[in-house]
């Protein structure tokens, strides 16, 4: 039997790109994840945790290593080792955290000699530290040979305004309780005699918000609570029905939970 | 439709009548994506109001069961493969009818006037994708599509307004081929040019959005516009893009057309047939050869600008997750130079005289054989720690020492090369030059490929002992060598061959039929490659909608692994192909039964015939 060739072409690309794709499986597969944000404004930590945290940003969300080694020469940035201890001798009158800090957030300020200033400043985007990050990565490099000293103060309050870019929205860590959260979706806020979401409720009154994290952004969550009549009604859905007064109704727990709740749904 | 017939010197050729029904479907196709694309573009959010009101919208929506991530990428890729198809076609279509128009051949008005076709088939799905496309973007990404607006909104009035001329322009090209033909073929071939202008403008303005959103320029810290539109325009990767997509375009036209060829070349029925798809075969990889050898250097240039525009981009993109993509760049890269220097090896078989060359193959086989594996060497690899023990570090000793650009570039100079030394044997295979100064030709041409392969293994050894920012120059003087090398020889070989003695006539249609599978190999594989560099490019910007600026927030702001990435891209091909398939069978369907359309006798190519035999 004559086999048409349409179906011997059809069969030789398939397997072609399917020996394509097959390899493409078979070598390590790496996902690039958005970078987490860490937030320690405000909470008792330790210097050795501050490394700790520090130390990993290096490795991960500052992208430090891409040019940065530790013990090893390269040719486009230079050695860390023992930066903690040099760091306080490389500008006159310069602190070791106050040079590291102006390393990492104005590059261009002081340049080692023999490398080329490519530095991008580390609580811009595309890398984006926040102060905490700052912080944190600041011990860490001053732990590399001298003496960890830094404190949040010594971070200017304006370190990672607006880093996540324009319209962005960085990955938000409510601090609230999303199991107390759902106690006031279903108790105190009343939010279940119009809104379903996921296996609670059933009410189609107000907008279903199963997935609501997934498609709306944090501020605007944070907004329809408050003033629900200025972020706007959805489309579909008749306008003025949920109330104006959950500001003063929810006390400031009862807000972040049921928010820290919201977030979950995705 | 009444059908007219005159004789066109020993050929007859008919004449059809203007097909005024296919043309109103098709007007009635354009008018209606027009009228979309009009319609969006006047409920585009412009005023204060409206801006306010769309930011009352969701950031994002979840597109049914495949999520939109998978719905726009995959969209994406068919749009842009049919997109550079109907762009890089008409380039070398409107050449080869300028070639026939000037030589007086037939065959290349009838080449022409197919390869137009085949673009025509595919214009509508294009403009259809296109649209599908931004309906995906306004509903699914409204957040990322309202910035874009704010940037790149008076670009869109050129984009449509350029859609029209073009689609117009195109029309009267392929309906005015016999209209416009004797003396009035200037204003024909003329069309063809205008087509191309109108086609590449539409390319560097779509080109404008996409690179903004790798390299952002001419915007303020809170990403709105600081002045014109034209700084955003004009940003670090637009040229090297408009460059890069314009020679990639040929040569994916050159792969489609032959991969057309070879179809039709194992379905033909006659020899004569055969011999006509062979020969349109074998233009479709030439073209496809020619702009593929210089494509490497477009892809420096680009890289270089990536570099320029953020040092830590360039770096991910090479040197961080993405590292093993360029190992499977290089294998697919590999496949391309074998395969054309294959199918030229197997063409030459069928040229009398030719056998005075076979010589050269087995060593220029080697050399693509080696510089493939170099090629595809990766310098560091993810490994466990065991087996990093065993390798004494991330480096294999003797492998790492071949995984590094100076060896790269060193070898991928040398394939191109050899590439171009095939081209030359297979252009003289059956010519016998009878000038008085062959001999010192022939000796300047040695020596030019000698020098070449020399300057390029120096800078490839001497990029081992100097630092990396001395090393990436090097690359430069590897280039220039190289093209020298192929200007230099090509200048004395055109006027060494001009009146040169035939050994015979090619025998058309007599290639072996596995030759043809190579054909389709090509292009299988560079519309797979379009798709990884695709993901390449797009992957790079990582969880950034416009790197740096606008992040993307969205459940899909993780980039994939490459295996998760290969399986989309092999769907969108494979899909591709067969929408390609369709479209080219739909484009027959009005011309079964009839064996010359438009008045384009299909000619009769040496070989196709017993008696043109020699």
């Amino acid at each position: 039997m004559r086999v048409p060739v349409v179906v011997r072409v059809g069969v030789f690309a398939v397997l072609v790109m399917g020996s394509y794709a097959m390899f493409a499986n078979s070598i390590p597969q790496i996902e690039s994840k958005p970078p987490q944000e860490l937030s320690l404004e405000g909470g008792n930590v330790t210097p050795a945790q501050l490394v700790k945290a520090g130390e990993e940003i290096f490795h991960t969300k500052g992208t430090c290593e891409i040019c940065h080694r530790i013990g090893q020469k390269g040719t486009r940035a230079p050695d860390l080792a023992g930066i903690g201890a040099r760091a306080a001798k490389t500008k006159p009158g310069m602190s070791a955290k106050a040079y590291i800090l102006e390393s990492l957030l104005q590059p261009a300020a002081y340049i080692v000699e023999g490398y080329p200033p490519i530095m991008p400043a580390v609580d811009k985007p595309p890398i984006a530290l926040n102060r905490s990050e700052v912080w944190a990565l600041t011990a860490f490099l001053e732990s590399l040979g001298g003496n960890v000293d830094v404190t949040l103060n010594d971070v200017p309050a304006t370190v990672g305004a607006g880093s996540g870019g324009a319209g962005a929205v960085a990955e938000l860590k409510i601090p609230g309780d999303p199991k107390a959260g759902e106690a006031v979706f279903q108790g105190k806020g009343t939010c279940i005699a119009c809104h379903k979401a996921g296996k609670i409720g059933a009410a189609q009154v107000g907008p279903d918000l199963s997935q609501i994290a997934k498609i709306q952004t944090p501020d605007y969550i944070m907004k329809k609570i408050l003033d629900p009549k200025g972020a706007g009604t959805v489309a579909n859905f008749p306008p003025g029905v949920m109330p104006q007064d959950f500001g003063t109704r929810l006390t400031s727990k009862e807000y972040v939970d049921l928010l820290a709740f919201l977030l979950t749904l995705k | 439709m009444p059908r007219r017939s005159c004789d066109c010197g020993n050929k007859r050729v008919f004449r059809e009548g203007f097909p005024i029904v296919t043309f109103a479907r098709r007007a009635v196709w354009l008018l209606v994506f027009c009228g979309v694309a009009l319609t969006v573009l006047a409920v585009l959010p412009v005023d204060a109001q409206t801006a306010q009101n769309a930011a009352k919208e969701p950031a994002y929506r979840a597109f049914p069961v495949f999520g939109s991530r998978l719905a726009v990428w995959a969209v994406a890729q068919l749009h842009l493969n049919f997109a550079a198809f109907i762009l890089g076609v008409p380039i070398f279509a409107v050449i080869i009818e300028a070639i026939g128009w000037r030589t007086g051949e037939a065959r290349y008005d009838w080449l022409s006037h197919e390869l137009v076709k085949l673009t025509f088939a595919a214009f509508s799905t294009t403009a259809l994708l296109g649209a599908f496309l931004l309906f995906l973007f306004v509903g699914y990404y409204p957040k990322f599509w309202t910035y874009m607006t704010s940037i790149f909104f008076p670009t869109y009035w050129v984009y449509a307004l350029l859609f029209f001329a073009e689609t117009f322009t195109v029309y009267l090209w392929y309906y005015g081929w016999n209209w416009l033909s004797g003396s009035r073929k200037w204003i024909h071939v003329g069309l063809g040019v205008l087509s191309n202008l109108f086609g590449t403008a539409i390319l560097v303005v779509a080109n404008s959005w996409v690179t903004f959103m790798m390299s952002p320029a001419g915007i303020d810290e809170s990403g709105a516009l600081k002045g014109g539109v034209w700084a955003a325009i004009n940003n670090y990767t637009w040229m090297p893009i408009n460059i890069h997509r314009l020679i990639a375009n040929i040569v994916f036209g050159g792969t489609i057309c032959g991969a057309y060829a070879a179809f039709r070349f194992l379905g033909a029925q006659t020899q004569e047939e055969r011999a006509r798809y062979d020969w349109m075969g074998y233009i479709g990889n030439f073209i496809a050869l020619s702009a593929f050898i210089v494509l490497p250097f477009a892809g420096y240039y680009l890289g270089r600008e990536i570099y320029a525009f953020n040092q830590t981009m360039g770096i991910t993109m090479m040197g961080g997750f993405m590292s093993w993509l360029w190992i499977i760049q290089a294998i697919l890269i590999g496949v391309l130079f074998l395969g054309s220097n294959y199918y030229l090896w197997l063409g030459m078989e069928r040229i009398p005289g030719s056998e005075r060359y076979r010589k050269y193959v087995p060593p220029m086989l080697i050399i693509l054989t080696v510089g493939f594996m170099i090629w595809a060497t990766p310098r560091s690899m993810v490994v466990t720690l065991d087996e990093a023990r065993a390798m004494g570090g991330t480096h294999h000793p003797l492998l790492g020492f071949f995984g590094v650009m100076s060896a790269k570039n060193t070898v991928v100079n040398l394939m191109i090369l050899t590439t171009f030394l095939s081209f030359v044997l297979y252009r003289r295979a059956n010519k016998i030059p009878t000038k008085s100064w062959v001999k010192t030709g022939m000796a300047i041409q040695w020596a030019a490929f000698a020098a070449a392969a020399g300057v390029v293994v120096f800078y490839g050894v001497y990029g081992y002992f100097v630092e990396s920012i001395i090393r990436i120059g090097f690359s430069v003087y590897q280039v220039l060598a190289v093209l020298a090398a192929i200007v230099l020889v090509m200048a004395i070989d055109i006027p060494m061959f001009k009146g040169a003695r035939t050994t015979g006539q090619i025998r058309w249609g007599t290639i072996a039929p596995h030759s043809q599978y190579v054909l389709i190999l090509l292009a299988v594989t560079f519309t797979w490659l379009m798709g990884l560099m695709g993901f390449a490019r797009s992957g790079i910007r990582q969880h950034w909608h416009v790197y740096g600026v606008l992040r993307d927030s969205s459940v899909d702001a993780a980039t994939p692994a490459l295996g998760y990435a290969a399986n989309v891209i092999t769907v969108v091909t494979l899909a591709f192909f067969a929408l390609v398939l369709f479209i080219f069978w739909l484009g027959g369907l009005g011309e079964r039964g009839a064996a010359e359309v438009h008045g384009h006798a299909a000619p009769v190519i040496a070989g196709g015939r017993d008696d043109m035999r020699a």
